[in-house]
């Protein structure tokens, strides 16, 4: 018998292995490798076409000395400050008025969608007109009301700017995660706080809130790994500027690599800013994750 | 039977022995469809004419850039024989990466510059010696202006120097609304060509921005700080605005902006009101420029070149090229469907270009400025120094940060860092 069950198993995990073995190939093309070659390169000067030169930890001394890679840290350190609250508190309201609707809940979340799926580049676009010096919102505060902001032409401004785009591009998507999560909270709990006379605030507060915190955790941690992945809205709408405000990661990654043909530098650069997500990441899951239970 | 079997073993060896006979060379233009249409119509002649030497043309890659799509075909060993779009500062990088074959290695090469009369042209395509990069086309940057709204305010010519412009502006500006000039085209590096270089060539009368071989910066002189003021002005005083709404010359957000002559197609095709209503001047110039000096702008330039890689098919390469680049009548054909000047000085004398030229002024105007047109700095760090420039001098003075002297300083000293490094 026991012979037998091994055999099954043994059969089982072939099948199994077959079955995963396209993943698993693609896996090492095009994550391994890409991976072990951005590794080698962190260590080396390549300009594409000369042979990689080994320079050892060159490429990241020089990195920590470079006032571009400082300013891109603040820049991306400045934009979660700004992205993180405006898309949680936004993605939350939605998602409670999500909660609230009666009718057509589904057709209502999914329009918010529309906004994640939409090309990048198009919307950016769009923005970049519509919130032009002279473009219609502009146009409409200065002769409403004598107010001119230059969204993405001060340097104080141009980051928020960009934040409040990726806000609306996210907060549908967020909403839903967090949806699911107030959908996930028993009705009981509500009940039985409002017979101890708790009101809207304190149920918020005290059930929803607390409750909501694997929504909320992963909300945070995408919005983090967002933050250091940022590229089209900069690179179409602001190319940086002004003053390098700007300016990002994945940004100065490209710039690097393809048009001042320092591809080593570059995959140092792109290293450094994954191993600072990553940190992010784990100090906010240490920070912020809690155990919740529904019992 | 047996002897049809033979028949035919004979006629596929022969057709196997004379396909072996044909070389066929690769051909990247760049991605732009008034190109393709000029590189369709020459490929397709070449390949009647010359059975034995077959081109396969295509466009550069899709990528963020040519040279980006470029430097990964070398990176994988899928570069092209020959390859157009090349400009200076990416020549550079290539020449030092030693890959490009030495254009004056073929014993014509001369015979070609005189022939296409290029010979001021070329001196600006000197790799310590060597011409590695073949001079496509020149694109003088000048500056369109609105005719009617600088009419509707007095003046019957566009402005010359930097008080024309502050005059012109005084009267045209709406805050918010219109500007007398788009000065900054953005903050990517090479925006500068555009902004800070082309004025630079103009108030210095074409002189170099930077030496690349004492590796120092150059514009920290009279010519510098006379542009860096007259950014400083623009700004202080509102002539000039950034994050305009597109297109802003066509919608008469700003009364003049710097355009290439590549704009002439699409602006026919896509404004042909606005396009009536353009008159072409030369970039500003300080007040106290010579008024019979002839006025030096940047040019957008480039080039052909042959890869290394192409071995034992370098003559055929060569070949081609020289028979592209030897009849005037193909830099007709590419004048009519590009609007871009060929990288010749005989543009106005030769009665070859002469009926093209009457029929359109504005081309004509670019031609003229074709022998005053300078190209970029030869630098292989071109990228670095006009990175430079943006975030140490024309950001800085455009929001007001810095002085014009103070930012001059502080952009050649880091440029200088960068050359020296």
């Amino acid at each position: 018998m026991e012979k037998r069950i091994g055999t099954i198993k043994r059969k089982e995990n072939i099948k199994g292995f077959w079955l995963t073995s396209p993943y698993l190939l693609f896996t090492v093309i095009f994550f391994g490798y890409p991976f072990v070659w951005l590794v080698i390169l962190a260590f080396s000067k390549w300009n594409f076409i000369s042979s990689p030169q080994n320079i050892g930890i060159g490429n990241f001394t020089k990195l920590f000395s470079d006032p571009m890679f400082w300013t891109v840290f603040e820049n991306t350190i400045r934009f979660m400050l700004e992205f993180i609250p405006m898309v949680l508190v936004s993605s939350i309201a939605l998602a409670i008025a999500f909660s609230k609707a009666r009718y057509m809940r589904s057709f209502f979340a999914m329009s918010f969608l529309i906004a994640n799926v939409s090309s990048g580049v198009a919307y950016s676009i769009l923005f970049e007109q519509i919130f032009a010096s002279n473009g219609p919102v502009n146009n409409f505060l200065y002769d409403s009301f004598g107010i001119f902001i230059p969204w993405f032409s001060d340097p104080n401004w141009a980051m928020f700017s960009i934040a409040i785009m990726v806000t609306w591009k996210f907060m549908g998507y967020y909403a839903l995660i967090f949806l699911s999560g107030l959908q996930s909270i028993p009705n009981e709990l509500y009940e039985a706080a409002k017979l101890d006379g708790a009101n809207r605030w304190t149920l918020f507060w005290k059930i929803t809130l607390p409750l909501l915190n694997p929504s909320f955790v992963m909300v945070v941690v995408l919005a983090i790994t967002l933050a250091f992945g940022i590229f089209t809205e900069p690179f179409i709408i602001t190319g940086g500027g002004p003053l390098n405000s700007t300016q990002t990661f994945m940004m100065i990654i490209y710039t690097d690599a393809f048009e001042k043909y320092q591809a080593g530098y570059s995959a140092t650069i792109a290293i450094v800013a994954a191993g600072l997500s990553f940190l992010m990441i784990f100090i906010v899951r240490k920070l912020m994750e809690k155990n919740v239970s529904f019992s | 039977m047996k002897v049809r079997i033979l028949f035919l073993l004979m006629v596929l060896l022969i057709s196997i022995v004379a396909m072996s006979q044909i070389l066929t060379l690769t051909l990247w233009t760049a991605p732009n469809p008034y190109q393709d249409m000029f590189w369709r119509q020459i490929v397709s002649e070449w390949n009647k004419t010359h059975p034995d030497i077959q081109i396969k043309w295509s466009e550069i890659p899709a990528a963020g850039s040519s040279e980006e799509s470029i430097l990964t075909a070398i990176a994988s060993g899928r570069q092209p024989d020959i390859c157009d779009n090349i400009f200076t500062g990416f020549g550079e990088e290539l020449v030092d990466s030693n890959v490009l074959v030495p254009l004056d290695s073929f014993p014509d090469f001369q015979s070609l510059i005189s022939l296409r009369h290029m010979e001021t042209i070329i001196k600006h395509w000197d790799f310590d010696g060597h011409y590695y990069v073949f001079p496509e086309y020149v694109n003088p940057m000048l500056i369109w202006w609105r005719k009617s709204i600088l009419q509707k305010y007095g003046f019957d010519q566009p402005p010359r120097t930097y008080t024309d412009l502050y005059e012109l502006a005084q009267k045209v500006d709406i805050p918010h609304r219109r500007y007398a000039l788009l000065f900054y085209t953005g903050p990517v590096w090479s925006d500068r060509w555009f902004d800070f270089i082309m004025y630079y060539y103009a108030a210095s009368g074409g002189q170099p921005y930077v030496n690349t071989q004492a590796q120092v910066a150059l514009f920290d002189n009279e010519y510098g700080k006379e542009v860096a003021n007259f950014i400083y002005t623009l700004f202080k005083n509102g002539y000039s605005s950034v994050d305009l709404a597109s297109p802003p010359f066509e919608s008469g957000a700003v009364v003049g902006c710097t355009e290439g002559p590549w704009n002439i197609p699409y602006e026919q095709t896509q404004f042909p009101d606005i396009y009536k209503d353009v008159v072409v001047s030369p970039p500003l110039v300080p007040d106290n420029y010579p008024k019979d000096k002839p006025i030096y702008t940047f040019a957008d330039s480039k080039g052909m070149v042959i890869f290394k890689s192409t071995k034992a098919k370098e003559d055929a390469a060569w070949e081609f090229m020289k028979w592209v680049y030897s009849n005037p009548n193909n830099d007709v054909l590419w004048i009519k469907l590009t609007g871009m000047p060929p990288a010749r000085s005989d543009l106005l004398t030769n009665p070859i270009f002469a009926p093209y030229m009457k029929d359109n002024p504005i081309f004509a105007a670019y031609a003229k400025y074709v022998p005053y047109a300078v190209p970029p700095a030869l630098s292989s760090k071109t990228v670095d120094i006009q990175q430079a420039m943006t975030t140490y001098l024309v950001e800085p003075l455009i929001y007001l940060k810095s002085t014009p002297d103070q930012a001059l300083q502080q952009c050649v000293s880091q440029i200088d860092n960068i050359l020296f490094q």
